[in-house]
């Protein structure tokens, strides 16, 4: 473990009583809406992705967020990037915020590699004169230094994810959002990611990751939050949030 | 105290924090607001201009001569079908620059709508991934029209000098003026409609028939004086008041007024059987064309706001409707 004990570590995000309901329409047709008009309520089904969600993450901690598949965690994670708005409740961020949900989400395919990082980071919030200033260290970091002026969709699937993870851990986020997405290509290139990943965490920046893999959890996360059908059903330390998982599997 | 870590914490602590629910404070705070964010992101904005550009015609070898072969094409179609055919040209003095000064602008408003509106479903990986002011979509299909219309514009203005027609005078102030309002009114409308189109994909199936309509509703192949000559013929007079309520009739009228210098002033085009000049006189204009104007543009940047508030009521299930 290398988490960092801080004194008085502010808060950096805070959850106060966030319900997200997503409505499913059954009829998308113009049709069915006008025939359906009046009775739109029969053909509607809501759910709650999540619910009265509440709590504060403090900066330099690594959250792991836990649950089952359709848990809401990669809801929850949109609501706190800002992507989704919820339906009630409040969300407060501050610091720069970096969004790792899909890797290479910003990417053109038709433009080349030196292009896209450009792009790409610009998404992620660098100006040009700080892309061309790290623009070394990211093709450095993603070894495709021999391709970078190839369209990206010549690029293998590992070259292009490795350029993508890239530019996410050059844009200097103080806070990182990660789907499922610390380690990528071979296996010599994740050992690459998780150093990365462990020089983010002494740097004090903060992580909340959502995974299912328990032993990435365990090895880099110092708070667990379980979710199970959009309500957290468990908050505190790792081992605590692995067992309160495997238990709701069984449920 | 060198502890990077330590140092990231009391720099965070002094910052205020941000609210997801900030933007909508306020109605006109709130338009001021995602105006300042989207100009906080106007590199990206350009960097988008440039990737809709690039790869538009990314592998085709004629690149962005292809841009340029479509209005080509359309204005050899109309000169010949409408000019010629149809003759229309026999009213019109120089009915190929007035053609092309029309088909230039229409271009313009017709391409900011039309990508505009889909802008926002073609980026939905981006949308659905990551947090961004997302007007800058319909905004950088603006932009990339703007672009195509400065190298048609470019194209216009070598054919004036080349027929000798180059508008050297006072009334070359009405262009900017004419691609100030179809750019507001294309931008107004691109806005909403890209927000409206991710909820009902019939949207843009519906801009390509409203666009058909809106073409021929403006005076881009036939001049305002066939239209001022219908409404006399029939006695509909208040028709053709009607017809100048189009925005881009207005717009189109300006940009025709500044490029377009045989419409200001008596022609002489031919000679009949006995050999006196068939003189056509100066082309009509609208009484009050100016304050038309300036009327048009206010209500366009008012539509403007109108459409952010539109869509910023709409963004917020961007992500899982797309």
């Amino acid at each position: 473990m290398t988490e960092l004990i801080l004194q008085d570590a502010p808060a950096v995000i805070k959850v106060n009583d966030v319900s997200k309901r997503f409505v499913i329409r059954k009829d998308k047709s113009l049709k069915e809406r006008i025939v359906n008009f009046g009775r739109s309520s029969k053909h509607k089904d809501d759910f709650w992705a999540l619910r009265d969600i509440n709590f504060d993450i403090q900066s330099g901690t690594t959250v792991g967020l836990l649950g089952a598949n359709g848990s809401g965690k990669s809801t929850l994670l949109k609501v706190i990037g800002g992507i989704i708005q919820p339906n009630s409740g409040l969300v407060q961020r501050r610091g720069r915020l970096a969004a790792l949900l899909e890797l290479g989400a910003g990417f053109h395919p038709d433009l080349t590699g030196r292009e896209n990082v450009f792009l790409n980071a610009s998404i992620l919030g660098l100006s040009r004169k700080q892309t061309e200033e790290y623009f070394d260290s990211i093709v450095d970091f993603s070894e495709i230094e021999e391709f970078i002026d190839t369209q990206v969709k010549f690029y293998s699937s590992g070259m292009y994810v490795r350029l993508a993870f890239s530019i996410a851990v050059h844009v200097d986020p103080d806070v990182l959002l990660v789907d499922e997405v610390l380690a990528v290509g071979d296996e010599r290139f994740q050992e690459k990611c998780m150093a990365k990943i462990r020089e983010f965490q002494l740097e004090g920046r903060t992580i909340v990751l959502v995974s299912h893999a328990a032993s990435q959890v365990e090895d880099l996360c110092s708070r667990a939050i379980v979710l199970k059908r959009g309500e957290i059903i468990f908050d505190g330390d790792t081992a605590g949030g692995i067992g309160a998982l495997r238990a709701s599997f069984d449920q | 105290m060198t502890n990077p870590a330590q140092e990231r914490a009391s720099r965070l602590a002094a910052l205020p924090f941000q609210t997801s629910e900030s933007r909508s404070s306020g109605k006109l705070g709130a338009f001021a607001g995602a105006v300042r964010e989207i100009f906080s992101h106007r590199e990206l904005l350009v960097l988008l201009v440039r990737r809709e550009l690039k790869a538009r015609y990314k592998d085709s070898s004629l690149g962005f001569i292809w841009s340029l072969i479509k209005p080509i094409v359309q204005l050899l179609i109309y000169y010949v079908a409408i000019g010629q055919f149809l003759g229309a040209a026999r009213g019109i003095p120089d009915f190929a620059i007035f053609v092309f000064s029309g088909l230039t602008l229409w271009g313009l408003f017709s391409e900011i709508i039309s990508s505009g509106t889909s802008s926002i479903v073609n980026n939905a990986g981006l949308i659905k991934k990551v947090y961004l002011p997302r007007e800058i979509f319909p905004l950088a299909a603006a932009g990339s029209s703007l672009f195509n219309f400065v190298i048609q514009f470019a194209v216009l203005l070598a054919a004036t000098i080349a027929l000798g027609l180059f508008p050297f005078s006072a009334l070359i102030v009405y262009v900017p003026v004419g691609v100030l309002i179809a750019t507001i009114y294309g931008v107004a409308i691109a806005i909403a409609l890209s927000a409206l189109n991710v909820y009902l994909r019939d949207i843009q199936y519906l801009v390509e028939v409203g666009l058909l309509l809106f073409f021929w509703a403006s005076p881009i192949v036939y001049s305002w004086s066939f239209v001022v000559a219908a409404a006399e013929r029939t006695g509909l007079t208040w028709l053709s008041e009607v017809y100048l309520w189009n925005p881009i009739t207005l717009a189109m009228l300006a940009f025709q007024r500044g490029m377009w210098i045989s419409g200001s002033k008596d022609t002489v085009m031919g000679q009949d059987a006995a050999g006196v000049d068939i003189v056509t006189p100066a082309q009509p204009w609208p009484a009050d064309l100016d304050l038309r104007l300036l009327i048009a543009g206010i209500i366009g940047l008012v539509l403007i706001w109108v459409a952010q508030r539109v869509f910023s009521r709409l963004q917020g299930n961007f992500a899982q409707e797309i």
